[in-house]
C-alpha cells in the first residue's frame, strides 16, 4: 500500500517502540513477515575494467591488445565458450553456476562521456549524455512511489549520492544504523524543529523542520529494525563486507526500505592495474558471496535483486603504465533468487568494431533500469526515466 | 532609508559571508546608500589568488610527459587553491567581490585537471566579477580552462564539436528553448580553431578555423566567435536569464517576475554593467522586505565560510575544511557538471542536515565527529597512501579561535537577554519556532565564556540557522 506524505507524518513516532524484539538467529523464528522485494545497487566507482572482469578468453584481439595485462586462458574461470571470470571471482563463479547471476555485456549509452564524474552523473540521473538532471533515478522512483520516508532508499555513506535525490523526496545516507541514531537521537536534536506554528511565508523553515523530523524518524526506525536480526554469517572485515552485512541485516529484519545503495571504490586503474583489480574483485567476491549466503539462509534471496555497475569500462588496449585508460561500454551484473534468465544474457563484446579504441554500447543502461523499475519495483519506468526504454527479459 | 539590525545582517549575508555582531553594530547608523558604497569601496580591487605557480612559465616547449605530470599533481594543487579561496572568503574585506566571484564560479562551472588553469580562470572571473558581463563572457570564451573543459580543443573545421557553442547558449546566456539546434551547429563553426596551446594560452588556430559563411539567429556572415558573443549580448533574453539567476542567488529563490523585469531593464540598458545592477537591487526597498530575509538555504560554502568568518576559526589541519565541503556536497573547483551546483532545498537531505546541525556543537561544545568522505573515483593522482583508519581520523575538533573576543557584545547580558541577543545576531528567518527555554536550559555554568559558547552552539545547531 502506498501512503501519502501526510499520513506518514501523522503516524510518525509510533514505529519504534513496537520494534523492540529480542535477538534471535533466524528471521523466520521471529515471525518477521517478508516485506516484499528490495533492490541493492553496488556501484564500482572509478571505472572497473570489464574486459578483465568478464574475459573474452578465446579472442585474439583481446590478447594482442593487452600483452601485459591480459589474463591467461588457464587462469580464467570459464562461464561459456567465450567468456570467463577473473580468477578473483571464484565464489561468484559458484553463484553463476547455480543460476543466481546474470551478465549483461556492452552496456552503455550514446555519445559516451569518458570523465568519471560526468559519466557517473549520467548513470545516477539516467540522463542523456548532453542533458543535466538535478535528480537521480532512485530519487524519482521515491517520488513516483510517493514514498514518504527517507529510509525508502538507504545509502551506506556519510553523504547522499545524486542517484538517491528527488526534487522533493530524498533518501537516507548513513555509515551504519548505530552512528546515525547516535547523532539523530541526541537529546537536543530530539527537541529542536518540533514546532507546529511554522510561518507560511517562509516555506523553507517548514521544509527544514520536515526534513529533520523525517531524519529522526528514519534514524530511529532503521536503528530499531537493525537490532532485530543480527547476522551470524562471517563477512569480510573491509568496508564493502561490513556495508553488505548491514544491508542483509536490514533486509532480513524486515525493514520497509526498498533500495540500498553502496559504493566500492578504487577502480580507476591507470597504473598498476593487475594488483589493484585483483584485490578489489576479491573484496567484491567475498562480500557479495557472504551477502548471498546470508540471504539464502534466511530465505530472502528470492526477494532481492542486486545490480552491480561502474560508470564506464576501460580502453581495450592497455596503456604504457601497466594499466588501462577510461573507456565506454561495460558489463553489468544482476543477481538474485528470482532471475527469470541467468548466465550470459547477450552477445560477447565486439572487439573488432570499436569507437576510438573503445567498445560500442549494445544495451542502453536505462533499459536495465527500466527492467528493474517495471518488473521488480512495480513502478512506471517511463514516468521515472522520462521516456520509454525497452525492458529486458532477465526478470 | 536606515536599516534594522536584521536588514544589515541580511545585506552582509547576501553580499558576503556574514560579519561579526560587532561589525554589524558598528555600521548601524549608515544609510542604505552608505552601506552599498562601503561594500563597493572595499571591493574596488580584485586581488589575484597566486598559490599555484605557472608550471610552464620558463618553458618554450612542453612535452606530453610534462603535461601528464602536471595533470597528476593537479588534484592536490587544486585543493590548495580551494583552501586559499576559502581563506580569502573568510578573511577579506572585499566580500562583495568574492561573493560575486563565487556566483560566477557556479555560473561558468568548470572542472579542469590543471590547477594553474583553474586559478587563472578564477582570477579572470574575479577581475570582471563586478564589472561588465559582456567583457566577462568574452574573457570566459577565451579562457583556457573553459575551452578544455567544453572540448573546444576538438572543435575543428572539418569536425566541429558543438559542446562549447551549446553551453554558451543553454547555460551561460539564453537558457534552454531560446535558440535552435541549427543556431548551435552554425555557432560551433564560428568557434572552430579556438584553442589552448601547450603553454596554456589561448590562441586562434587559423588552420582549423572555418572561414565559411554561417547563419545564426537568422543572420548570415563569416562570423568569428566574438561576433557570436556580441549577438548573444544583443538579445535581451541574456539579460533576463542572468537577472533571474542572480535574483535567486541574491534576493529570493522564489522568483518575482515584476522585480526581475526591472532588473533586466537596468542590466540591459546599462550594457550589462554588473555594478549598476547590484546597486539597483541592493538599494531597492524590495531587497529589504521581510519575505526576502532569511529565506535562502545557505549553500555548503556559504555555511562553512560563515562559521569560519564570524568566529575566526582556525584548524590545525585545514584539510578538514575540504572534508567538510565534501560531506556537505559542494567542493569549490569541482562542480558536478557544467550546469553548476544544485540550489536551495537540493542541499538538504536527512544526512546533510544532521551534519549541519551537529557541526556547531562540535565546534563550540565538546562533541566529536569524524568524517569518511566518499571517494569520487578519480584516482589519477598517485595516491598518498592513506589507510581507511587514517582517513577516519580526519576529525572535526574544537578549533583555535579568538571568537570570544568576537562576541564581546554578549558579555554582560543575563541569560535571557543573552539567548535573545544571540538569536537576533544569527537567526534571520522568523524565530518564533525556536525554543528559547531549551537553549536557556543548556546553560549549565556561570563561567562567562562557557555560557556564551553554549548558547551560540545551541542557537547555531538549529534548522533556522541554515537560512540566510
Amino acid at each position: 500500500m502506498k501512503t501519502g506524505r501526510r499520513d506518514f507524518i501523522k503516524a510518525s513516532g509510533l514505529v519504534t517502540a513496537s520494534m523492540l524484539v529480542p535477538r534471535l538467529l533466524r528471521a523466520s523464528d521471529l515471525g518477521i513477515p517478508a516485506t516484499g522485494r528490495s533492490l541493492v545497487v553496488i556501484q564500482m566507482t572509478g571505472g572497473n575494467d570489464g574486459l578483465n572482469t568478464v574475459i573474452p578468453f578465446t579472442n585474439d584481439i583481446y590478447y594482442k591488445s593487452r600483452p601485459k595485462l591480459s589474463i591467461g586462458r588457464s587462469e580464467v574461470l570459464p562461464l561459456n565458450d567465450e567468456l570467463g571470470f577473473h580468477p578473483s571471482l571464484v565464489k561468484l563463479k559458484g553463484l553463476f553456476d547455480k543460476g543466481d547471476v546474470g551478465i549483461l555485456n556492452s552496456v552503455g549509452y550514446p555519445e559516451p562521456n569518458r570523465s568519471h564524474f560526468r559519466s557517473m552523473d549520467i548513470w545516477q540521473t539516467a540522463s542523456d549524455a548532453d542533458q543535466y538532471l538535478t535528480t537521480g533515478w532512485i530519487g524519482r522512483m521515491m517520488e513516483a512511489h510517493k514514498a514518504v520516508q527517507p529510509h525508502f532508499a538507504v545509502e551506506l555513506d556519510d553523504a547522499l549520492s545524486l542517484a538517491l535525490k528527488g526534487a522533493e523526496l530524498k533518501g537516507l545516507a548513513m555509515r551504519d544504523p548505530r552512528s546515525l541514531f547516535a547523532n539523530a537521537s541526541q537529546p537536543y536534536m530530539q527537541k529542536i524543529g518540533t514546532c507546529n506554528s511554522v510561518d507560511h511565508e517562509h516555506a523553507e523553515v517548514s521544509y527544514l523542520h520536515r526534513t529533520l523530523a523525517e531524519a529522526k524518524q528514519s534514524a530511529a526506525y532503521i536503528y530499531e529494525t537493525s537490532k532485530i536480526y543480527s547476522s551470524s554469517v562471517a563477512y569480510p572485515e573491509h568496508r564493502l563486507g561490513q556495508d553488505l552485512k548491514t544491508i542483509a541485516e536490514l533486509i532480513v529484519s524486515g525493514s520497509s526500505s526498498k533500495v540500498y545503495y553502496v559504493s566500492h571504490t578504487g577502480y580507476d586503474t591507470h597504473v598498476g592495474q593487475q594488483n589493484k583489480q585483483r584485490n578489489l574483485l576479491k573484496q567484491y567476491d567475498e562480500a557479495v558471496s557472504a551477502f548471498v549466503a546470508d540471504l539464502k539462509k534466511n530465505a530472502r534471496f528470492k526477494d532481492v535483486l542486486v545490480l552491480t555497475f561502474s560508470e564506464f569500462g576501460r580502453r581495450v588496449e592497455q596503456n604504457a603504465s601497466g594499466g588501462t585508460d577510461h573507456g565506454t561500454a561495460n558489463n553489468v551484473f544482476v543477481m538474485g533468487g528470482s532471475l527469470k534468465k541467468a548466465g550470459i544474457l547477450n552477445d560477447t563484446p565486439d572487439l573488432t568494431n570499436l569507437d576510438q579504441g573503445d567498445l560500442r554500447y549494445k544495451l542502453d543502461f536505462r533499459q536495465v533500469y527500466s527492467t528493474i523499475l517495471e518488473k521488480w519495483m512495480d513502478e512506471s519506468a517511463e514516468q521515472i526515466l522520462g521516456k520509454r526504454f525497452d525492458p529486458l527479459q532477465f526478470i | 532609508m536606515h536599516l534594522t539590525q536584521k536588514q544589515i545582517q541580511h545585506l552582509f549575508l547576501r553580499t558576503g559571508f556574514g560579519e561579526t555582531p560587532d561589525t554589524v553594530l558598528q555600521h548601524r547608523d549608515l544609510t542604505v546608500e552608505q552601506h552599498v558604497n562601503r561594500l563597493f569601496k572595499f571591493s574596488e580591487k580584485g586581488l589575484d589568488i597566486t598559490v599555484i605557480e605557472n608550471p610552464v612559465k620558463n618553458e618554450k616547449e612542453v612535452t606530453d610527459i610534462k603535461v601528464l605530470r602536471m595533470i597528476l599533481r593537479s588534484k592536490r594543487k587544486t585543493e590548495e587553491l580551494n583552501l586559499a579561496w576559502i581563506d580569502r572568503m573568510a578573511k577579506t574585506d572585499a566580500q562583495l567581490r568574492e561573493k560575486m566571484t563565487f556566483f560566477w564560479h557556479d555560473h561558468f562551472a568548470t572542472r579542469v585537471p590543471m590547477a594553474y588553469l583553474a586559478q587563472l580562470q578564477n582570477n579572470t572571473i574575479r577581475k570582471h566579477a563586478l564589472g561588465n558581463f559582456g567583457e566577462l563572457l568574452h574573457a570566459i570564451s577565451k579562457d583556457p580552462a573553459m575551452l578544455l573543459f567544453l572540448n573546444n580543443q576538438q572543435n575543428r573545421k572539418k569536425h566541429p564539436n558543438e559542446n562549447f557553442a551549446r553551453e554558451v547558449m543553454e547555460l551561460f546566456t539564453l537558457g534552454e528553448g531560446n535558440y535552435t539546434e541549427n543556431d548551435i551547429k552554425e555557432a560551433a563553426k564560428a568557434f572552430t580553431g579556438w584553442q589552448v596551446n601547450r603553454l596554456g594560452k589561448f590562441e586562434k588556430n587559423v588552420a582549423e578555423h572555418d572561414e565559411g559563411s554561417k547563419t545564426v539567429f537568422g543572420k548570415t556572415g563569416n562570423f568569428d566567435g566574438e561576433n557570436i558573443i556580441e549577438m548573444l549580448l544583443e538579445k535581451k533574453q541574456t539579460a533576463k536569464y542572468i537577472c533571474t539567476k542572480l535574483y535567486r542567488f541574491l534576493v529570493n529563490h522564489t522568483e518575482d517576475a515584476e522585480f526581475i523585469e526591472r532588473m533586466t531593464n537596468e542590466f540591459y540598458n546599462s550594457k550589462y554593467n554588473i555594478e549598476h545592477l547590484l546597486r539597483f537591487v541592493l538599494t531597492s526597498s524590495h531587497f529589504y522586505e521581510e519575505r526576502n530575509i532569511g529565506c535562502r538555504i545557505s549553500s555548503p560554502t556559504e555555511f562553512l565560510v560563515r562559521l569560519l568568518r564570524t568566529f575566526k576559526l582556525r584548524f590545525r589541519n585545514d584539510r578538514i575544511v575540504l572534508a567538510g565541503q565534501k560531506a556537505l556536497g559542494q567542493i569549490l573547483f569541482f562542480p558536478p557538471n557544467v550546469a553548476g551546483w544544485n540550489e536551495h532545498t537540493d542541499w538538504i537531505d536527512s544526512s546533510s542536515l544532521l551534519m549541519r546541525l551537529r557541526l556547531p556543537l562540535v565546534l563550540f561544545a565538546d562533541v566529536e565527529m569524524d568524517l569518511r568522505p566518499k571517494d569520487d573515483g578519480d584516482n589519477e593522482e598517485p595516491e598518498e597512501e592513506m589507510s581507511p583508519g587514517q582517513k577516519a581520523l580526519l576529525r572535526w575538533v574544537k578549533p583555535e579561535s579568538d571568537w570570544i573576543e568576537v562576541l564581546t557584545s554578549f558579555q554582560k547580558l543575563d541569560d535571557q537577554k543573552l539567548v535573545d541577543s544571540v538569536i537576533g545576531s544569527f537567526i534571520q528567518c522568523p524565530s518564533n519556532c525556536m525554543d528559547r527555554n531549551l537553549i536557556l536550559r543548556s546553560i549549565n555554568t556561570h563561567d562567562a565564556e562557557e555560557r556564551i559558547r553554549s548558547v551560540v552552539a545551541h542557537v547555531l545547531s538549529t534548522p533556522e540557522f541554515q537560512l540566510i
